[in-house]
């Protein structure tokens, strides 16, 4: 039986994400300032030093089974800031540690013409880049691409390349993001149980009803899942690919059956759940790419 | 969260259980249980139950207090699931330790844990539940099986239903109505019912598959000592909640995960080979291994947690509906050389989504008690 839990460090960073972004965000709805400014500065993130909290210097830093942690806090939040990506990046390439501000990579997708790469927070003004994770590859601005709207949180862009990867960089990239689509899905779920508590129909709480009951019973099932496939994928190196699309897999469906709550709500642009159904299939592809690209 | 100094500890649990269970599981049934009579099947599972008590792996989870061995649900899900691998047999002492043991330990006078507790470790007793009914399977409030007052204790009359180890029990962990009058939920009291008397009829009954894994029991009349009641007169409901909440847990999960592992890899040497199969196959390999990692996520957390309540709470749902699609698909796909293996399953596996609380139950528990939606 492999220990499954997260270290201090891990569970550690994750709580104090989850604290100040919950403050940052003062119960606001993702509706509200997704499309528009984050609720809170870059450098926040950057003066806690989160985006660092992923270098490795000893065998006492942060395992990927604690970027799991840190990455599942950060998709309940699902803030367009380059946290999660930067520090992946930082992680893997001492000049993107040593940089100050945020740093993306390029990943290749099947979404976009081959030799184009996808650049999760390209359109983040000031993002630096890098071209490769190995040893004296230098981080340089990154020059705006052609936006790419589909997910806002993204903030996403494609250019020209892509970044070349090691091997753990790719299988490290891919987990992460499962993570965060884990937590993302969880978020999602506990926000439909307290909407079907409130919203009331024939005189009684939606909530109430056995059927919308248990669509959340497998919306929970699912999210549980979809976290625990990501704490395989992070814990064992040989299953990443097959633990990483359960985990995906998992979260969608989690996510498919809390929106389900809501009614003719839950497909309106302005209540925003679509957002996290973007984020989360995109973040799919971002995976399938780095794992796709060896 | 376990420790370092736990996680190493677990380790050598492992390592010892290996290999005792290597040196321990009868070669006989590892290689003639499919073909040997229910008489001898039996003796192998009731000389088991003493083998595991003289090995020192009866009541794992047990205080030492109380004569178990006084370590976590981890080791009992680790032992269970070794088990498995080493297809050691399953002893018929399991109600009375997962279930009966637990329950006096919360509740039990201490005549009661004297009286039954070394019994039910060393394998000399065996025990079955007495809950549901033909008109009460998962709504307990409905049990009418009555336990009237009479001179030092009660007479019980009633029939009780899907009572595995029936024929083989001394006794029952029996639930019956003790105040006809009494609002749902407090007329029931907690029994523990010495099963070999008069009055006593056990008939067995035979499933979809051919099997016969359960009984239906009849009590005319049956006498069973105050000193053999838990907790007190309209306390049954308490008492029950806390049996049920040993029952759909870990270590039931490890256990499974054992017998579907050991069908997802039939299946995969069956049909591997074939591309129109292998999305399918993936999926419900990950899935598979998903019972094992969802497992020992919960036992990392402290047991009183929410987050612990959180992660077990789906085990039952996952693997009982996983194994039936398994059983479905290697139906589907049998051949000549497997397909008595699939037809039994496909029809076992049928009932895997109502032993053990239904799933619409399950459904039911995780919306209420964790999610805390409305009723």
């Amino acid at each position: 039986m492999v220990k499954t839990a997260a270290g201090e460090i891990g569970i550690a960073v994750a709580e104090a994400i989850r604290d100040a972004m919950t403050k940052a965000t003062a119960g606001a709805t993702i509706a509200t300032y997704i499309e528009g400014k984050p609720p809170v500065a870059w450098e926040v993130l950057g003066d806690a030093g989160w985006d660092l909290a992923g270098v490795i210097e000893d065998e006492d830093s942060t395992s990927l089974r604690d970027l799991v942690e840190i990455a599942g806090a950060w998709g309940e939040t699902l803030i367009q800031l380059p946290l999660v990506t930067s520090l992946a990046v930082k992680r893997h390439s001492v000049a993107a540690a040593e940089a100050e501000g945020p740093v993306t990579l390029s990943v290749p997708v099947r979404t976009l013409p081959n030799g184009t790469g996808f650049v999760p927070f390209g359109q983040v003004p000031g993002i630096s880049i890098i071209d490769s994770v190995a040893d004296g590859s230098p981080v340089r601005a990154f020059e705006g691409g052609n936006p790419l709207d589909f997910a806002p949180s993204l903030l996403a862009a494609s250019s020209p390349g892509t970044t070349s990867l090691s091997a753990e960089a790719r299988r490290e990239l891919a987990v992460i993001w499962a993570a965060e689509a884990a937590g993302r899905a969880a978020k999602v779920l506990q926000e439909a149980i307290e909407f079907t508590k409130q919203r009331q129909q024939f005189g009684k709480p939606v909530g109430s009803f056995q059927a919308v009951k248990h669509h959340l019973a497998n919306a929970h099932i699912a999210a549980e899942v979809a976290q625990t496939a990501a704490i395989w994928a992070s814990l064992d190196d040989a299953s990443t690919r097959q633990a990483v699309a359960q985990s995906f897999a998992q979260s969608l469906k989690s996510v498919q059956l809390s929106i389900q709550t809501y009614g003719g709500l839950g497909f309106t642009w302005e209540m925003g759940l679509h957002f996290s159904l973007r984020h989360i299939t995109t973040l799919r592809e971002l995976a399938a790419g780095v794992l796709n690209d060896a | 969260m376990p420790t370092e100094t736990e996680t190493a500890s677990r380790k050598g649990f492992a390592e010892a259980a290996r290999q005792w269970l290597e040196e321990n599981v009868p070669e006989r049934w590892r290689t003639h249980r499919s073909v040997m009579t229910e008489e001898e099947g039996y003796e192998i599972r009731r000389e088991w139950d003493r083998q595991l008590h003289r090995g020192g792996y009866a009541g794992l989870s047990l205080p030492k207090e109380f004569g178990g061995q006084g370590l976590d649900v981890a080791e009992e899900v680790i032992f269970a699931d070794l088990a498995g691998r080493a297809q050691a047999p399953d002893g018929l002492a399991r109600i009375g330790r997962i279930l009966t043991a637990p329950t006096l330990v919360a509740h039990g006078t201490q005549y009661q844990l004297g009286r039954f507790l070394p019994k039910i470790l060393n394998g000399d007793e065996v025990w079955c539940q007495g809950f549901s009914e033909p008109d009460a399977g998962s709504d307990l409030a409905g049990v009418r099986c009555r336990a009237v007052k009479v001179d030092g204790g009660y007479a019980v009359t009633g029939r009780k239903i899907w009572t595995s180890f029936a024929s083989v029990a001394d006794r029952c962990l029996l639930l019956a109505q003790t105040d006809p009058a009494a609002a749902r939920h407090k007329n029931l009291t907690m029994f523990l019912l010495d099963m070999k008397q008069p009055g006593v009829s056990i008939s067995g009954i035979r499933q979809s598959s051919g099997l016969t894994h359960f009984a239906e029991v009849q009590f005319d009349n049956v006498f069973v000592a105050d000193e053999d009641r838990v907790a007190g007169e309209g306390d049954g409901w308490k008492v029950a909640m806390t049996v049920l909440a040993n029952e759909r847990g870990g270590v039931e999960a490890a256990s499974r995960y054992v017998e579907i592992r050991a069908d997802m890899d039939s299946l995969q040497r069956a049909i591997g080979h074939l591309p129109e199969y292998q999305r399918q196959l993936e999926d419900y390999d990950s899935r598979v291994e998903l019972i094992r990692w969802q497992v020992m996520k919960s036992i990392d957390y402290d047991k009183d947690s929410a987050e612990f309540l959180k992660a077990a709470s789906v085990l039952k749902l996952w693997w009982s509906e996983l194994w039936q699609q398994i059983a479905e698909l290697g139906l589907e796909t049998a051949d000549a050389t497997n397909v008595e293996h699939w037809r039994l399953q496909y029809l076992e596996t049928r009932a895997a989504s109502i032993y053990s609380g239904s799933s619409e139950i399950q459904r039911n528990i995780i919306s209420e008690r964790i999610l805390g939606l409305p009723r």
